[in-house]
């Protein structure tokens, strides 16, 4: 099957820094795994290094967590990576060189016990340029912590800058996390995340993730159950509109049996913006018992935008309950009409809609979020179409 | 009906079953002669299902001890489909849908293997749609549901009617019911029962596992038992039915408190 | 517990179909090349325009890269090493039955396909194709009474060349993708229909294909008109030898429907598979693509997918004409070592259009089955809609089951919606049946064409019953 014509690809050898940074050229639309989502933005980012911080909003922090040896964060590092596929990745080497050259923030905690409050954690890139920040979080077992990532573009209207951040989460046995990434952006912006996880058995993952107003996002979250018998809640919002690019590119792997997933994406698509999603779920021979849930919703909102959404799943283990569904549609006329219907007038009643479509993500975000008022900020276009 | 001397069918002998390596059977004797019909009550996790489908030979339960004897033969050794072959039939408790799978031909697969083991010749499709036309009166069943996938989208009352249906064409010689009242009205439940009482004969028997009073209202039993526990702790003629109907269960627990503490073997009718 | 090695076990049947014909045989030598080419088309005495047409693919052929992104390995092809003409000696086509090689006739007689006048079957005009050319085909003077051209390709080319050179390649360009470049520069014979301007046409047309020689490609192609308002039902079987060498199939099928025109096309492919180890088999690379180009106008794939080594094959529609519908219907049967990756694409071009996609694939022993569909709703396709559902069903632990199901739209008025799910055969179904006197293995070949119903039911009349008794037939161990 014949690809479909794809979008006008990066130049060969564009951002020559970039590639030389991370050792490799930038991946071109002739990669299955970046078809749909062009890094030729990432050109324009003057070539050189951002000032990032990534900075915890708790002094002192709170207990349960402890700063983690730069040691023991670079062998747990290795071997998350190494577990989960993932360092030959370009936006992952890429992170890796900003940071090993001393350029970005690093941070790397530890958690025992339960944490009773939450930690909150902002990332900023400084100024234009690259900026990199890395995340290195061990949950011991049995520990429980509650996170929240803000991500936010430059308030003032700085030159083009992009931030790669990388997290990378051991879950251990009977632990809990639930995790937040507001990413909220500004024209001009770019995002690279990665998020990679490997879970034990018996922990709790819930990541919940929003992405808009980015020029380009491309979120990756890999999470790796590496005995199975544990459970994984993932939600992503992601909205895009004028010229944006949102991605949301995610693997859950499944190494052992009895685990679980329960993925639900939502994507939003208005003026020429591109929409992608990529879902891979991945059920081995040893998986057995593995109950896996996967829904891609998509609002497409213009005639000019476009959604491209793929779920991938790969099943081998017999005695599984694996379902995965996709819409794509526009708001619901039958919706519309029956708001209409009330007295509501038209527009009122889409944005009504639309939040509603927003809220049943919002809500899994831990309640610090609210403050940063997300909702207007993927619904209020700034830069809109 | 009672007959003396009628032909034994069945004959438990302390039998005990687990699952998942959970003991839940924990010695049942009961015996079931030709003609009789026994009531099996009892409160939820007593293990009355859990019989109905050891009988039936449903593979997730394991027989750990004690014996079953079918007409003279060993049950325990025949696989499900041989169990039903010889005239053993099980009413579930909640009939499993098989989307795709039409009922008609299932109804029609079942009845010829059932005749071909008791030496009958095999019915071709005309000569079994009208049998099963004329059985349908019996459990007043609309044909329509002839044509659709096996219990797919019936509501309960239908699946059960189903269940009579297929009772009324294999016409087994031991019939066992597990809550097949349960989740339904009072219309329905006379239509079931009507079938079930219709269907009897003096060379078959019946076993009604149930909660209530109401189905023994309309097919009075020849014996009622009282599981609890994975035994069944008293057994009597219709009126112990009445008198649990009357006083509820509590007597049970402190008839299970003294088993527990001074083990003896139990009284059998 | 019911151990689902039992079940496995119940999946593997010999194959029946394994039987080579000794027929005396022309063939040209193995291997490519553009005077290989020439060659097909001067045996065939085509005119220039084919020439020229097998002549530009070649070349572009040469030009392409391998597809490498299927789900499905094998170690690379050797077209050198391939016979690309292979014809029973007894040239040209015979006027009469009566003048075919009566060894041949006894091949699709025992095959199930009797073509004698006594045997036929009374409502199916059957073209029967045999390595490189079709050698027979049944009722061309009835359906010719309506209108109806039924032939060989090669016979179209002689007879109706302005037809063929209207169409062919007209759905897929030759540079559609390396294996449709490949059959269209050698493509050999294959099945032309044609049905006129309002007429239905009166009987289901099939074609049956046998691959007899073991170091022949097969490359047909086939072609199909349905004029404004028209209607046709067809269908195609096909069967091989078993060789522990891999043999070649690399088919094009290109339908068009003009306006109000409706046109079903049903497959039960049951090529040989290879043996247990995965030795021997049928490659399978196909492209069928038809074309709704008129308002209203409909095209409905059906497929029953059992046999081959490896099956690379994505039957879509181009939904142009306004109104127009697509739909495609797949069960896919995998087992031992077989490699399934099929499915579909349906691109919504025009408004209003719809497609509905059911598929249903079973993977047994070491098997991989993987559904790969493309839903592309275009800019123009305002109102257009699309329900797929995808459900596997897993045999044993060592059975793949992928699902990459694609959807594009750029059209916020029009409607998408996916579903899938895997499951393997339920414990408690089974047990239901049994308890009621079905044995095992009748119980799981129930469950197993349960779970395909909705596919069976889109099957002509003739073939539905068949096709159980294929899947049937690959389900029971005892049956031989």
């Amino acid at each position: 099957m014949p690809a479909a014509a794809a979008p006008a690809s990066a130049p060969p050898g564009a951002a020559p820094w970039l590639a030389a940074l991370a050792g490799a050229p930038l991946p071109g639309p002739r990669q299955e795994d970046w078809r749909f989502t062009d890094l030729a933005v990432l050109a324009r980012i003057a070539p050189h290094f951002a000032l990032s911080s990534l900075r915890v909003e708790a002094s002192p922090l709170p207990a349960g967590i402890e700063p983690l040896a730069p040691d023991a964060a670079t062998e747990l590092l290795g071997s998350v990576l190494e577990t989960s596929g993932s360092s030959q990745h370009w936006p992952v080497q890429l992170n890796r060189a900003a940071i090993d050259q001393g350029h970005g923030a690093f941070l790397a905690l530890r958690i025992c016990g339960r944490v009773s409050q939450p930690l909150l954690l902002s990332r900023l890139p400084g100024g234009s340029g690259l900026g990199g920040t890395q995340l290195v979080l061990l949950l011991e077992p049995g520990a429980d912590l509650e996170l929240l990532e803000v991500i936010s573009g430059e308030q003032a209207e700085a030159p083009a800058s992009a931030l790669s951040s990388l997290t990378v989460v051991s879950v251990g046995e009977g632990a809990s996390l639930r995790a937040g990434m507001l990413a909220l952006g500004r024209p001009g912006h770019s995002l690279l995340a990665h998020w990679i996880a490997v879970q034990e058995p018996s922990s709790r993952l819930a990541v919940t993730t929003v992405l808009g107003d980015w020029d380009l996002a491309r979120f990756e979250p890999r999470i790796v159950q590496t005995d199975g018998a544990a459970e994984t809640r993932l939600r992503t919002l992601q909205s895009c509109r004028g010229e944006q690019i949102v991605d949301t590119h995610s693997l859950v792997r499944f190494d052992g049996p009895d685990g679980s997933l329960d993925q639900l994406h939502k994507a939003m698509a208005d003026g020429r913006g591109r929409s992608v999603f990529r879902g891979a779920v991945q059920v081995p021979g040893m998986a057995q018992r593995t109950r896996a849930a996967q829904l891609s919703r998509n609002l497409l909102l213009s005639p000019r935008a476009r959604i491209d959404t793929k779920p991938e799943l790969e099943i081998v283990a017999d005695d599984v309950t694996c379902t995965h569904g996709a819409t794509v549609s526009c708001l619901r006329d039958e919706e519309l009409f029956y708001l209409q219907s009330r007295g509501i007038a038209a527009p009122q009643a889409s944005d009504l809609l639309k939040r509603a479509f927003c809220e049943d993500v919002l809500r899994d975000l831990p309640a610090e979020a609210a403050g940063l008022n997300p909702l207007a900020h993927l619904l209020d276009p700034v830069g809109s179409s | 009906m009672i007959i003396p001397d009628a032909p034994v069918l069945l004959e438990l002998r302390d039998l005990q079953a687990s699952v998942d390596g959970q003991p839940i059977l924990r010695g049942v004797t009961l015996s079931i002669r030709a003609g009789e019909i026994h009531a099996l009550m009892g409160r939820n996790g007593s293990g009355k299902s859990t019989l109905s489908k050891v009988l039936a030979g449903h593979p997730a339960y394991t027989v750990t001890g004690g014996s079953a004897t079918y007409l003279g033969e060993n049950l325990l050794e025949l696989p499900p489909e041989r169990r039903a072959r010889s005239g053993i039939f099980l009413g579930f408790q909640y009939p499993v849908e098989i989307p795709g799978v039409s009922n008609l031909e299932f109804l029609r697969v079942a009845t010829n293997a059932r005749r071909q083991h008791r030496g009958q010749d095999e019915l071709d499709t005309f000569a079994f749609e009208d049998l099963v036309r004329e059985r349908l009166s019996v459990v007043q069943m609309d044909p329509a549901f002839l044509e659709r996938s096996v219990n797919e989208g019936f509501s309960g009352g239908e699946k059960k009617r189903n269940e009579i249906l297929q009772m009324a064409l294999l016409e087994p010689d031991l019939s066992i019911l597990d809550e097949t009242d349960s989740g339904l009205d009072i219309d329905a439940l006379r239509i079931v029962a009507g079938g079930v009482s219709q269907l009897a004969r003096a060379d078959s028997a019946t076993l009604l596992i149930t909660h209530y009073q109401r189905l023994l209202d309309l097919i009075t039993p020849d014996y009622v038992h009282v599981m609890a526990a994975g035994r069944i702790l008293r057994s009597g003629a219709k009126d112990l039915a009445l008198e649990l109907e009357r006083s509820g269960y509590d007597w049970v627990d402190a008839e299970l408190a003294r088993l527990e503490s001074a083990p003896a073997p139990l009284e059998v009718v | 517990m019911t151990s689902t090695a039992t079940v496995g076990e119940l999946v593997s049947q010999p194959y029946r179909y394994g039987f080579v014909t000794e027929i005396e045989t022309e063939k040209i030598a193995k291997g490519l090349s553009e005077q290989v080419v020439r060659l097909i088309s001067a045996k065939k005495q085509e005119p220039e325009f084919l020439l020229r047409f097998r002549l530009r693919a070649f070349e572009q052929w040469l030009q392409m890269p391998t597809p490498d992104w299927a789900a499905i390995s094998y170690p690379s092809i050797d077209y050198q090493d391939i016979v690309y003409y292979a014809a029973p000696k007894q040239q040209p086509k015979r006027e009469s039955l009566d003048e075919v090689d009566p060894k041949l006739l006894e091949t699709f007689d025992k095959l199930g396909i009797p073509l004698s006048e006594q045997k036929r079957l009374s409502n199916v005009a059957v073209d029967a194709v045999f390595d490189s050319v079709s050698i027979a085909t049944t009722y061309k003077e009835k359906l010719a009474e309506h209108g109806v051209i039924f032939c060989s390709i090669s016979e179209a080319v002689r007879e109706h060349p302005d037809l063929v050179e209207r169409y062919l390649g007209t759905v897929v360009p030759s540079t559609d993708n390396y294996f449709a470049a490949l059959n269209s520069a050698v493509f050999s014979d294959g099945s032309f229909v044609f049905v006129p301007k309002g007429v239905e046409c009166p009987m289901e047309l099939s074609t049956y294909f046998r691959i007899n020689s073991g170091d022949t490609g097969q490359f047909e192609r086939t072609l199909l008109v349905a004029e404004e308002g028209a209607s046709v039902s067809y269908l195609e079987g096909c069967t091989a030898p078993m060789f522990d060498t891999n043999q070649l199939h690399a088919a094009v099928v290109e339908l068009v429907a003009l306006d109000d025109a409706s046109i079903k096309y049903s497959t039960v492919q049951n090529w040989y598979a290879g043996d247990e180890s995965g030795k021997g088999g049928i490659y399978n690379f196909v492209t069928k693509r038809g074309q709704c180009r008129g308002a209203r106008s409909k095209i409905s794939w059906t497929q029953v997918e059992t046999g081959s080594a490896i099956t690379w094959k994505y039957p879509g529609c181009v939904l142009q004409g306004a109104d127009s519908v697509g739909e495609f219907y797949s069960v896919a049967l995998t087992n031992n070592r077989q490699q399934a990756d099929t499915g579909t694409k349906m691109v919504h071009v025009g408004p209003r259009t719809r497609s509905t996609i059911v598929s249903k694939g079973i993977s047994a022993g070491h098997s991989s089955n993987s559904y790969r569909g493309l839903v592309q709703i275009g800019p123009k396709a305002v109102g257009a809609r699309n329900y797929s559902q995808c459900d596997s069903m897993l045999i044993g632990d060592q059975a793949a089951a992928n699902t990459y199901p694609y959807i594009r739209s750029q059209q916020p008025d029009s409607a998408v919606e996916h579903e899938a799910s895997t499951c393997r055969i339920s414990e408690d179904q089974l047990f239901y049946l049994q308890s009621r006197g079905v044995s095992f293995e009748e119980a799981v070949s129930m469950l197993v064409s349960g779970f395909c119903r909705d596919v069976f039911n889109q099957l002509p009349m003739e073939f539905a019953a068949e096709a159980d008794k294929l899947l049937a037939l690959k389900l029971e161990g005892s049956v031989g």
